[in-house]
């Protein structure tokens, strides 16, 4: 990545964008048509209000639910993965250490606007922080997420600072100025400011660490938990398998950014690296479903009707096909085949499609976790429910996906997401 | 007088009623003699006060002209009452006119709110004195499912006095069939809002906009509620219904021009959106048990299988019904205590 200047000197790139024009406007055009189409459909959505989903009164909660459990826990899946590196200081993460970061903080941005959306009354999404009841999850966990974004921005500036004010140096024109904001005026590229910075990255993630595990992802599952009517989340197992199936999702989606990172912006790959990251995701694939499958046996040995219903309907219902293809095939069988064999986990092609099996496959586990319990009536005589996302519902996703999208490409055409060269 | 074709009505134009009227009124003057004051001065005044009643003469002036006697024949009692005027917006002459007069407490809303606080401190301090809220009645209902013939009256009078939207009912009966031919039996089972004394609902709010009141009533802060639907997650009886915001008015013309006066609030009349984007339940009437009535589904039942009371009061007949034998309520293991019971 180094090149020659006039000065003679080796100096590290300062241009990290996209290599191919190319590829730059087709992706670009994509999320442009994307926003565009999300963009029609919130005005629709908020023209017609909640008549707008396929949501019910038995079925109160649906897609925009599942996505927004899936994004927190893909931010509090990468944002662990980045303590990998910047806490327990494992060896060659460094490589991914600012790129989850940035993800996680983008995913939990993404997560708010699901919830944003998903509110009768968008316009008092400011209640909880004026009203609080002390008893309430729901009211818990929106604190937890401000913290927790404060969290990543702060693990994010200590994480690049010393990079962005190497580049405000060497760069000039708007990204220089940006560069420069970024820092805080903290230009100090000195060994002691640099061990200074990783001392408080480290004290941050310490303090992240808890607040993802317990409080953001452990404490949605909490949200679930506490509903004794529905006994399918009425389970003190329900919250773990929420921050490992977190951590599953984080993990595949770094390493399958990493190897997108290296194919479209250029740049080497470390082979051990993607073996580690695969490795990490197997591992916690078997985790989840071994966790998964004691969650069952409880459930269907409790006998408890509703119960065990719910389970008969994720298993042989109208929807099981969202059960065998995308959570027990996408999510668990696919990429436990593509990360069996070493060979196969040095290569960045493969990786690519493990991590990408298991960020949708990880979407139909979000989906299985919040509609079938919706859809079994909390007693009998009452209507059951039916369930399957609006046109508006699915756009609007698409959409909300997208200014995700756009904010993470443009982090990573203009932010040292990847640690600079050294400059000799 | 014109020969009537409509029989059963009696013929009589406007001017027959008005003479009727004034048939049936007493005299002015007799009826003052009784009175310890002055005759003269309550005739002249009543006159005059037909004038402002007409809006010949305003009330500023009406009381300009009778201060100084109304004063002398009144005394004290005239001095801190405010001066009345039935053509002002707030019942009160205005400010300046009222400055010039010998009356001197200010206007009427002024005397209210003073009223009103002194009796909160009464009521507080009474509250004090017998611990905590057992000045409150626990509004409970009863319904008696060997008398329910499931004919769903009690469904239908609910959404005629809420006036609730299309997929918005307070109350639904659950039909549920036992057995196998030829040896069937049906249990309906009619389904409010179960006032729980344990609610979930209003554990998992997170914005307290769903929150118990001293009577036992689960209520919902329509100003409040922001829709996310936690607490239709968190019922264990399906009682809370969203409000998607639809209406008849396709099928009715009009449909939307009757709201209810729910919580004793009425949103139409204040101009305020109906709680669309809210979660809406049964609150047992709570417009109507503030006027002393029943809630609809129990004035209506045909059967007579619903009732509604007091649950605190030992002499109640829900209270003694809730006490029986045959009483239960829906999923007790839950720990919601709910405040409806029925009777097997």
């Amino acid at each position: 990545m180094a090149t020659e200047t006039d000065t003679g000197r080796l100096e590290f790139d300062t241009d990290f964008g996209f290599t191919s024009d190319r590829i730059r406007y087709g992706w670009y055009g994509l999320l442009a048509v994307l926003l565009l189409v999300g963009a029609y459909a919130v005005y629709l959505r908020i023209t017609q209000g909640m008549a707008s989903t396929n949501l019910t009164s038995t079925t109160p909660w649906g897609a925009w639910v599942a996505f927004y459990i899936y994004f927190v826990g893909l931010s509090a899946g990468a944002f662990l993965v980045s303590t990998l590196s910047n806490v327990f200081g494992m060896e060659g993460m460094e490589k991914v250490d600012r790129d989850a970061l940035f993800a996680a903080a983008i995913s939990m941005a993404v997560a708010l606007l699901f919830v944003w959306i998903d509110l009768g009354r968008m316009d008092r999404m400011y209640h909880p922080f004026i009203w609080r009841q002390i008893t309430s999850p729901l009211m818990w966990e929106v604190h937890a997420y401000v913290a927790y974004i404060a969290v990543l921005v702060t693990e994010l500036y200590f994480a690049m600072r010393v990079d962005l004010a190497r580049l405000a140096a060497r760069v000039g024109g708007w990204r220089g100025t940006l560069y420069r904001a970024l820092t805080l005026g903290r230009t100090d590229t000195g060994e002691r400011a640099r061990e200074r910075d990783e001392t408080w990255l480290k004290r941050v993630g310490i303090l992240g660490i808890p607040l993802a595990i317990f409080l953001v992802h452990g404490g949605t599952g909490v949200l679930f938990a506490v509903a004794k009517a529905r006994p399918y989340w009425n389970s003190g197992l329900f919250p773990i398998i929420f921050v490992v199936s977190a951590i599953v999702s984080g993990a595949a989606l770094v390493m399958g950014l990493y190897v997108l990172r290296s194919k479209v912006l250029g740049g080497d790959l470390d082979r051990s690296l993607l073996d580690r990251l695969a490795k990490l995701t197997a591992a916690f694939v078997l985790v989840d479903l071994a966790f998964f499958l004691i969650d069952m046996l409880i459930a269907l040995n409790s006998l408890h009707p509703h119960d065990v219903e719910t389970w008969l309907l994720i298993l042989t219902g109208e929807m099981a096909w969202s059960f065998w293809l995308v959570m027990a095939g996408l999510g668990w069988a696919v990429p436990l085949a593509l990360l069996s064999k070493r060979s196969w986990r040095r290569t960045p092609a493969l990786m690519l499609l493990a991590a990408l099996s298991v960020v949708i496959g990880i979407v139909g586990v979000r989906f299985n976790i919040v509609v079938p319990p919706l859809i079994v009536p909390v007693m009998e005589g009452l209507p059951a429910g039916e369930y399957f996302p609006s046109l508006v519902e699915w756009t609007t996703s698409a959409g909300i996906v997208a200014v995700g999208l756009v904010l993470y490409t443009l982090g990573v055409e203009l932010l040292p997401l990847e640690p600079l060269g050294d400059d000799k | 007088m014109s020969q009537s074709n409509t029989p059963g009505v009696p013929d009589v134009d406007a001017m027959d009623v008005d003479r009727m009227v004034e048939n049936e009124r007493e005299d002015p003057e007799s009826v003052l003699a009784e009175a310890d004051h002055s005759t003269d001065l309550g005739l002249a005044m009543a006159e005059d006060a037909k004038r402002v009643g007409r809006g010949e003469l305003s009330s500023e002036q009406f009381w300009a002209k009778y201060d100084e006697a109304a004063r002398a024949e009144f005394g004290e009692a005239y001095e801190v009452t405010p001066n009345p005027a039935v053509d002002s917006d707030d019942q009160t002459i205005d400010e300046a006119a009222a400055e010039s007069l010998s009356c001197s407490v200010g206007s009427m809303d002024s005397v209210a709110a003073e009223l009103d606080e002194s009796e909160a401190v009464e009521a507080s301090t009474a509250a004090a004195d017998v611990d905590g809220d057992s000045d409150d009645p626990t509004y409970g209902m009863v319904i008696d499912l060997q008398k329910c013939v499931g004919c769903d009256s009690c469904t239908v009078a609910c959404k005629a006095e809420n006036r609730t939207p299309p997929g918005v009912s307070y109350n639904v009966v659950m039909e549920e069939e036992h057995g196998e031919f030829p040896n069937v039996s049906r249990t309906n089972i009619p389904r409010p809002c179960m006032q729980c004394t344990n609610p979930p609902c209003v554990q998992v709010c997170p914005v307290s906009a769903t929150y118990k009141m001293d009577n036992g009533v689960v209520n919902i802060d329509y100003e409040r509620c922001i829709g996310c639907r936690y607490c239709m997650i968190a019922c264990p009886y399906g009682a809370r219904y969203f409000d998607f915001g639809e209406s008849y008015d396709d099928e009715i013309t009009e449909a939307d021009e009757i709201t209810s006066p729910e919580y004793g609030i009425d949103r139409h009349e204040e101009g305020r959106v109906e709680p669309v984007g809210n979660v809406r339940k049964c609150h047992f009437c709570h417009h109507r048990l503030n006027r002393g009535e029943e809630p609809a589904c129990v004035e209506t039942c045909v059967g007579d299988a619903r009732n509604a009371g007091d649950l605190d009061d030992p002499e109640s007949d829900v209270a003694q019904m809730a006490d029986s034998d045959r009483a239960f309520q829906l999923k007790e293991e839950g720990g919601t205590d709910p405040n409806v019971y029925y009777l097997k």
